[in-house]
């Protein structure tokens, strides 16, 4: 709904350029001090590159918020197609793959010095921005983490209990967390959760061994029984009356969390900022609870630097000193981001870390608590696509009159149609 | 340095002919008459040729604009009409051209009809205030009219939830969405066409209505008779021209479902947004430039019916 007219004409006229100048250019030719930064809206990296000027009073940063991490893959792929590239640019784990895939446009971050730092990060999450002939695209800045955010006063006035100990113990698993919703609702009358689609079926297919791709890179999100399970359970919730029908991110989905239309939303890490950010009235009614089943990770970041960038090592000095564990776990304690290096997993200032907004939840605790036994699976090329289609078919089921009973085979079928596999 | 070079030799100025002579000032002048059209040729050889060709070129490859470019030939087609995803926006495109155009243009005529009585009062400031929605942004059209047509916290479910109707999701439903934008198109654009319409009435003369009054007709009869077959040569004008912009529809759809698909089931996509879905969204640059393609043989199609219908209408004065 929002600022996407901009970034439309901005696309446009980058196609046009890409028509006429094929390739990328040379790199080279800054200062060594100025970089132009690409990062996506609502994750605060302003401050981060505050902090950063201000230690560095010489260095210019050009900061770009171009839009959702979506729309800042796009106007990438636009940037490189066209040869106008930024110097450094924020890119959002679901769409690293894509770039993965088309390692010549990006600076190999081996050559700035890669492999020294490689050991201060999660190994699954640094395996996944490096490309088939081991060339090294991104850095990992945080990582996503899981949890479920819920309002405590309408927990309350529903009977349940508010204490996040209390309520993570409602819901050992899915099932259970469906089953508490059906309570809230009998008891208020109103939704319990936004919606189906990434409250659930996102949530729950993010804690799977397996997801759309096998180990070896083939294509089984079809045949895969882990995602058939999380696609029910998604069904499950869409049909059990508990959601209040609201996409995230949309502005009715906005509207509702301020006026407390639903009292529990998924929460990986980086969600806390929307939710602060979005209803900055409901402070303090918020709360922490564990995921059902505990473990899993959705999101994170990685920050690469596109080959035709003017400046490298100013990106790289920048990647270096904000990204170590140092800069993560300072970046952590500004905006709340979980670290993607575990070095400071156990650092005080990250595990004794409370957020008043969410009643002074212990979010650092409950996050890499969320990140232990997690069995990391491959993202692929297609990976966001497919779950698209996958969300979609949910959301209709949940909101369009869809039928549930065949609501699998369409959505196998329509991603088969979209990635022609 | 050729001027240089001729104002050394003056031998041949003498055997030059005179400049105001009529061969040469003609020769200037059919040239100047050139150089005053070049430049749009030039821009529409720059802005409109080439990325028309173009497109063309890149609908026979599969091309990754950041990636390789194989040449497929005639793939892209086949994989497009094989596509329900295109049929679909097809589909829906049709559908929201005639929710939108039928009631636009009969509203339209109803209106001018009022417009062009001689004993309406103020009529120039009514006149003046149908165009008001037509430079509205249209953007700030589809932003206000996905609130008023929210579920749960819509102006317009407010009030059907006051005589006990259940709030209608305008949006997830494939109706309803098609009602919504049809709605904002029409609310867009039934100003301009009122004024088409009203230009051409008052080439109508007075007298003839007033014969008509006269004569006994009533307001339906004069409307009938007079305002209608008056009106044929700019009524087609319109429908053609509202069936190419209702073929090109983007904002409008874009602006009121949730993304690029329009919707979780693509219930208001259409076919520019397809288009731009698979070219912009998913970067598959070849079959967005066939999709690309399509829509341009059939806004050809289209303008030939077009000139077709105006000619015939033309022979028959």
């Amino acid at each position: 709904m929002k600022l996407r007219l901009p970034l439309l004409c901005t696309a446009t006229v980058l196609a046009l350029a890409t028509a006429c100048t094929p390739g990328t250019g040379g790199g080279g030719g800054g200062d060594g001090k100025s970089f132009e930064f690409w990062s996506f809206s609502a994750i605060n990296q302003k401050l981060t590159v505050d902090a950063y000027q201000a230690k560095h009073p010489d260095v210019q940063i050009k900061l770009t918020e171009v839009g959702s991490s979506t729309e800042t893959a796009q106007s990438l792929t636009t940037a490189l197609a066209g040869g106008k590239v930024p110097d450094l640019v924020l890119i959002q784990g679901d769409n690293l793959p894509q770039f993965v895939d088309q390692p010549q446009n990006f600076v190999d971050l081996r050559t700035l010095g890669a492999d020294d730092v490689k050991g201060d990060y999660l190994d699954w999450v640094w395996k996944q921005s490096v490309a088939k002939d081991g060339e090294v695209l991104g850095v990992p800045t945080d990582v996503g983490g899981m949890a479920v955010a819920y309002r405590t006063d309408l927990f309350a006035a529903a009977g349940l209990p508010t204490d996040r100990e209390a309520v993570s113990a409602l819901w050992p698993t899915w099932d259970a967390f469906i089953e508490t919703g059906k309570r809230y609702k009998q008891a208020t009358g109103k939704a319990f959760t936004d919606n189906a689609a990434t409250s659930v079926f996102y949530q729950a297919v993010n804690q799977v061994s397996e997801k759309y791709y096998s180990d070896d890179r083939k294509v089984v999100y079809g045949t895969n029984p882990q995602v058939k399970a999380a696609f029910e359970l998604g069904i499950k919730a869409a049909t059990s009356g508990i959601t209040a029908g609201q996409s995230s991110f949309e502005s009715a989905w906005s509207a509702g969390m301020g006026q407390g239309a639903y009292a529990a939303v998924s929460a990986p890490s980086w969600m806390l900022n929307s939710i602060r950010s979005t209803a900055p009235d409901t402070k303090g009614k918020w709360d922490i609870a564990r995921i059902p089943g505990a473990s899993g990770n959705w999101g994170g970041s990685y920050l690469a630097i596109p080959k035709g960038a003017k400046n490298p090592q100013a990106a790289w000095n920048y990647i270096k000193e904000m990204q170590s564990p140092a800069g993560q776990l300072e970046h952590f304690t500004r905006v709340g981001a979980l670290p993607s290096t575990p070095s400071v997993y156990k650092d005080p200032k990250l595990t004794d870390g409370k957020d008043p907004f969410f009643s002074d939840a212990p979010t650092g605790k409950i996050y890499t608590e969320s990140l232990l036994g997690l069995k990391p699976f491959y993202i692929g090329p297609d990976s966001a696509a497919i779950g698209q289609e996958f969300l979609d078919a949910i959301t209709n089921v949940e909101q369009g009159g869809g039928n549930p009973a065949t609501a699998w085979d369409d959505a196998v079928r329509n991603i088969k149609t979209a990635i022609g596999e | 340095m050729t001027a240089v070079t001729a104002t050394l030799t003056p031998a041949p100025s003498a055997e030059l002919p005179p400049p105001a002579s009529p061969r040469g000032r003609g020769l200037a002048e059919r040239l100047s008459a050139y150089a005053y059209i070049a430049p749009f040729f030039v821009l529409f050889g720059v802005f409109g040729l080439f990325p028309l060709a173009f497109t063309f070129y890149v609908a026979l490859f599969d091309w990754n604009p950041i990636g390789d470019q194989v040449f497929i030939g005639t793939d892209n087609f086949t994989r497009m009409f094989a596509d329900p995803r295109f049929w679909n926006a097809a589909g829906n495109t049709v559908s929201i051209w005639a929710l939108s155009t039928i009631p636009q243009l009969l509203l339209a005529l109803v209106l001018a009809h009022v417009l062009n009585n001689a004993r309406l009062r103020f009529a120039l400031f009514f006149r003046m205030s149908v165009m008001v929605p037509y430079i509205t942004s249209v953007a700030a059209t589809a932003v206000v009219f996905a609130q008023l047509f929210d579920r749960d916290y819509g102006l317009l479910n407010w009030l059907l939830g006051l005589v006990g109707v259940e709030p209608v999701d305008f949006v997830q439903s494939t109706w309803g969405s098609h009602v919504l934008i049809a709605t904002m198109v029409t609310w867009r654009w039934f100003g301009y066409t009122t004024l088409l319409y009203l230009a051409s009435l008052q080439s109508v003369p007075r007298a003839v209505f007033e014969a008509a009054a006269i004569d006994g007709a009533g307001p339906w009869q004069r409307f009938r008779h007079i305002t209608v077959p008056s009106l044929r040569p700019v009524i087609i004008f319109t429908v053609v021209t509202s069936t190419i912009g209702g073929l090109q529809i983007f904002t409008e759809p874009l602006l009121t479902g949730s993304g690029l698909t329009c919707g979780a089931v693509r219930q208001c996509q259409t076919l520019t947004l397809f288009l731009y879905e698979q070219g912009f969204g998913q970067f598959e640059f070849g079959y967005g430039s066939a999709i690309g393609v399509a829509l341009f043989v059939m806004v050809v199609a289209i303008a030939a019916i077009n000139f077709v219908l105006s000619t015939r209408i033309k022979a028959d004065r």
